[in-house]
């Protein structure tokens, strides 16, 4: 098996408050392969951001990685030293965040936030950046770049705009970029735009991609695989098809029957009762028992574990869920028996 | 059925000029944004009328006008046989606020942070005395909370006491305390999680059912429209494009920009699919194009569209349709 671009094993991040440490990521595991788009779903609180952060060490005081390691094309990268981590942030991942707008510095030039990026991440001269530049500039659609590589941010509409960050996040040919909420500020004609442009250049480039949005239709046509975030863990991972159509964990199961679709003719959309637990109350057990119709006496005491399904469900390679109703050992069944 | 509300021409213009300094100096003439350019629709007693639109297209200002929280620069709107402006008495307008509420989209905006929950839902009791006496007051406020999932007892906490649905259900409380018949619905959901943005849909059509409410649903959401309308508005730069029963409309669009739309939107149902690169962004609302909105997107736009404005017949604003060039029908399939 070829080394996934991104390894992330048992990251837990924790927020030292003055009343109680809150542990806003559990013990999350996955893995990106090369040219792969994983997208990571939640409601808010659910830690799909602060994943993306704790991946670049990007997590704000007074929050810490507590556990747990993140692996960057096998090599490690979250204990290494501020400066050397400076350095792999930009060249070896490119970000892009929801708001275009505050991801670019109102005072310069496109174009000369373009050429910086380049020039320090890679040793072309300024005149090969600049052509470098236009030449992004024209990948992620900017009709006419020579005319619009001297503008600022604010000569340009909330899409064009998300098209330059997307060009400074592929800047430097990272190995993994990611994406948190891309689209969330853009209306839906444009939404769509971004999202192919996104989908292309990094199928072009062999870019993977980590995908944070709560936007499950965004994830449906963009994804190759899910993970399914619900307080701070990971319940669910798999291939977006066998997720969305048929999710095994009852979190999943619930949030994807409350997605109204444009398919959709159905009289009452399913919901689930109650909403995300805060940081500094989660239940024991399952995280999800107090809301889950079918939680037993295990899921109130016994952490479910993230593992392949062994009850109820095929196995698929690469699906996981943390639920005990597909645990062999621990299902009602076995129980009974 | 009869209209319970008729909108006629409604039109805002809003002045977007720089202080009068600047104009003198730059020379600049008075600069106006028309944000709604001549809007009609009527929504009968107990159906949900939406309408949909990108940001900009005057959806928000529309619902605005309606409740009166906004002067229409021209235009009438007219709720059960009553002008909201002009020719009704005060005492008549009174009668008619009543029996009108409005649900925000922001609940952590909408709701006043000092005030404790049942002085908020009885605020609309005591502005129209509907009740006298506080006991009767506490009572209908534990009624109405009970109403909307919430426990009478939550009437003594404070918004920020709330998850963001719980707020929506008190703002929804609020709303019903008046005994409103018709209530307007600005992005209801837009600020909750998916799995939030199902109870309160699902609150929303049990106390339409329950107490026969009309809504006016503004939404840029598809398939919450979809989900919840009867009928359908497409917005576009001020103007409606479309009018449609929702069934209609998802299934045969008209106008090539609803067409656009419904094609754009990411959802579940699409997984994997090869999209149809959109063309184009929505144009500065203070400059629109001539003629149809949308000509410079439309794939189907002549020298006419970009002449002259498109009336609003048959249900779609287009020439292409009026004329036979275009066949209603789903984007794939044309």
């Amino acid at each position: 098996m070829t080394t996934p671009v991104l390894s992330v094993q048992d990251l837990t991040v924790e927020f030292v408050t003055r009343r109680a440490t809150l542990r806003a990521l559990d013990r999350v595991s996955f893995e990106i392969g090369p040219g792969e788009v994983l997208g990571v779903v939640g409601e808010s609180g659910a830690g799909k951001s602060v994943t993306g952060a704790a991946v670049i060490g990007l997590v704000d005081p007074p929050g810490r990685i507590a556990g747990g390691e993140v692996r960057l094309s096998g090599e490690r990268i979250d204990n290494l030293p501020a400066e050397q981590l400076r350095r792999v942030r930009g060249k070896r991942i490119g970000m892009i965040f929801q708001d275009p707008l505050t991801s670019l510095n109102p005072l310069f030039r496109i174009g000369d936030q373009l050429v910086e990026t380049i020039t320090t991440h890679t040793d072309l001269s300024a005149s090969a950046a600049r052509q470098r530049a236009l030449a992004l500039l024209t990948e992620v659609g900017i009709s006419a770049p020579e005319r619009r590589i001297d503008s600022y941010p604010h000569q340009f509409s909330g899409g064009m705009r998300q098209r330059v960050v997307i060009a400074l996040a592929l800047c430097a040919e990272p190995e993994l970029v990611i994406a948190d909420e891309p689209t969330t500020a853009l209306d839906v004609s444009v939404q769509a735009q971004i999202i192919t442009v996104l989908k292309r250049l990094c199928r072009d480039h062999g870019t993977a991609v980590m995908l944070v949005t709560h936007d499950m239709g965004v994830i449906g046509e963009t994804a190759d695989r899910v993970a399914v975030m619900y307080a701070g863990r990971v319940i669910e991972v798999g291939a977006v098809t066998d997720v969305v159509r048929h999710p095994l964990h009852p979190y999943a199961q619930g949030l994807m029957g409350a997605i109204p679709t444009l398919a959709d003719t159905a009289e009452r959309l399913a919901s689930i009762p109650g909403s995300m637990p805060r940081l500094s109350a989660i239940p024991p057990g399952c995280p999800f028992n107090p809301r889950c119709p079918y939680a037993y006496a295990p899921c109130t005491t016994i952490r479910p574990e993230l593992k392949p399904p062994g009850l109820r469900a095929p196995a698929v390679p690469g699906r996981k869920v943390a639920c005990h109703l597909y645990d062999p050992a621990l299902a009602p069944e076995a129980a009974a028996a | 059925m009869r209209a319970f509300v008729e909108v006629q021409d409604l039109r805002r213009v809003f002045d977007v000029s720089k202080p009068l300094l600047n104009r003198i100096i730059e020379r600049e003439p008075r600069r106006y944004l028309t944000a709604v350019a001549g809007v009609t629709f009527d929504i009968a007693q107990g159906e949900t009328f939406a309408l949909v639109g990108e940001s900009g297209s005057g959806k928000s200002t529309v619902a605005r006008m309606v409740v009166g929280l906004l002067e229409p620069s021209g235009g009438t709107v007219t709720i059960d046989g009553t002008p909201m402006e002009g020719a009704a008495s005060a005492a008549e307008r009174q009668r008619l606020r009543r029996r009108i509420q409005m649900i925000f989209q922001d609940p952590y905006a909408s709701l006043n942070p000092r005030w404790r929950v049942d002085r908020i839902v009885s605020e609309p009791i005591r502005a129209f005395r509907l009740f006298e006496g506080e006991a009767a007051i506490r009572a209908r406020v534990g009624e109405l909370l009970a109403f909307v999932g919430l426990h009478p007892e939550d009437g003594r906490k404070f918004p920020h006491q709330f998850s963001g649905g719980q707020r929506q259900r008190v703002a929804i409380a609020r709303a019903l305390a008046s005994n409103a018949e018709f209530i307007v619905c600005d992005e209801p959901t837009s600020a909750l999680d998916v799995s939030v943005q199902a109870q309160i849909l699902n609150l929303m059509r049990d106390l339409q059912d329950r107490l026969g409410l009309t809504y006016l649903l503004i939404s840029h959401n598809l398939a919450v429209v979809r989900h919840m309308a009867t009928r359908i508005g497409v917005m576009y730069l001020g103007r409606i494009v479309e009018v449609a029963p929702s069934r209609e409309l998802f299934g045969a669009p008209k106008h090539p920009y609803t067409r656009m739309l419904l094609d754009a939107v990411p959802d579940l149902a699409h997984i994997g699919r090869r999209r149809e690169p959109v063309r184009g962004e929505i144009p500065n609302p203070i400059s629109p194009p001539s003629g149809c909105h949308f000509n410079p997107r439309c794939p189907h736009a002549n020298d006419r569209c970009r002449r002259e404005v498109p009336p609003l017949a048959d249900g779609v604003a287009c020439h292409a349709i009026h004329e036979g060039r275009l066949e209603p029908g789903r984007a794939e399939t044309v």
